[in-house]
């Protein structure tokens, strides 16, 4: 079996290449601080979280055994550092809305014209970081480029249709969250 | 009725993903309810790709690298103390073990009165302290004041 570029890299990397690592870091930088950035308001704190993953990265390279994807794989460990930065929203059930309570609270919207407009961004993001963190991880993830279906349902150990159900019910959280307390 | 039956699907109606049936259609096509769900849901679905994707500042990589120095650089440390320790331990065991063997062999013949020991170096050690107390105060506090310098740069480098 041929060793894939990727192979490649983390055998380097192992070995203790510098410049190794260093172009792993180049390669997955914009991923993982985009999500990490997606998730915590602040920036200089998503920056130190997206430091602290490679520095996983970089502890746990001599057990990575190539079984995944290296990308699955660090989307694992930003799961597992969002999830450590934000404990309150980690164990959050994934489906925290309940249904009786949605329902109850839920009225006709008739004319909300702001809800197309630039202050929809704003709000979309502060909602997302009140979804819990599987959820952001999934919504933000899904939605940056180079995360494929069979790298989410790997990394949230998952099957991949689950994957999708939970797409949609992280999304049906985001429009109850938007409709209640993002109005 | 037919509203709580639609709003759990609104998303995958909104995606495409699933298809209304006609009864929904109708009823999507009449209740006002419905409608301000599924658009809300249509919207977030076509927002949600179009949002900024921040990008690490330009200085990211050399900051990881240096983390990564710093870590290695902790580890390597440990190990070295952990080493330093293992040495001076196995040299004092191997030193501690001659000298047993030497003396139960019969090779050392050591008497110590160990009270008259004592009481010697305790009026000794007066003698010595009393008139230097001083120096010894001055190399005291610069020892201190060493460690704490010391300390503080330790911290710092490792914010």
């Amino acid at each position: 079996m041929r060793a894939t570029p990727e192979h490649e890299l983390v055998e380097r990397c192992r070995q203790g290449d510098e410049a190794a690592f260093r172009e792993l870091v180049e390669q997955y930088k914009g991923l993982v601080f985009a999500l990490t950035a997606r998730s915590v308001a602040d920036r200089a704190r998503a920056e130190d979280l997206a430091q602290e993953v490679f520095l996983r990265v970089h502890k746990g390279l001599p057990y990575f055994r190539g079984e995944a994807r290296l990308s699955t794989w660090i989307y694992r460990i930003v799961t597992n550092v969002l999830s450590a930065e934000r404990p309150d929203r980690t164990m959050a059930s994934l489906d925290e809305v309940s249904e009786g309570e949605h329902l109850a609270r839920l009225q006709p919207i008739a004319n909300d014209r702001a809800f197309g407009d630039l202050v929809l961004k704003d709000r979309l993001n502060k909602a997302i970081q009140r979804l819990p963190v599987p959820y952001q991880v999934l919504v933000n993830g899904h939605y940056l480029k180079g995360l494929r279906y069979e790298d989410l349902a790997a990394a949230l150990d998952m099957p991949m249709g689950t994957v999708k159900t939970h797409l949609h019910r992280a999304k049906r959280q985001l429009r109850i969250l938007l409709e209640t307390e993002f109005r | 009725m037919r509203c709580e039956h639609l709003e759990p699907t609104m998303e995958a109606i909104a995606d495409g993903s699933q298809e209304p049936g006609a009864e929904d259609r109708d009823h999507l096509q009449t209740c006002p309810v419905c409608q301000s769900r599924l658009a809300r849901a249509r919207m977030i679905h076509e927002w949600l790709p179009l949002r900024d994707v921040p990008t690490p500042p330009a200085s990211f990589t050399a900051g990881v690298m240096a983390r990564v120095g710093r870590e290695r650089w902790r580890t390597e440390r440990v190990f070295d103390l952990g080493f330093n320790v293992a040495i001076a331990a196995g040299v004092m065991l191997i030193a501690g073990g001659g000298a047993g063997l030497a003396w139960s062999l019969g090779f050392l013949n050591i008497s110590i009165d160990w009270a008259a020991l004592a009481v010697a170096a305790g009026s000794n050690l007066g003698d010595r302290v009393v008139p230097q107390i001083q120096t010894i105060g001055m190399a005291a506090m610069l020892l201190t004041m060493t460690l704490a310098l010391w300390w503080w740069a330790e911290t710092d480098s490792s914010v």
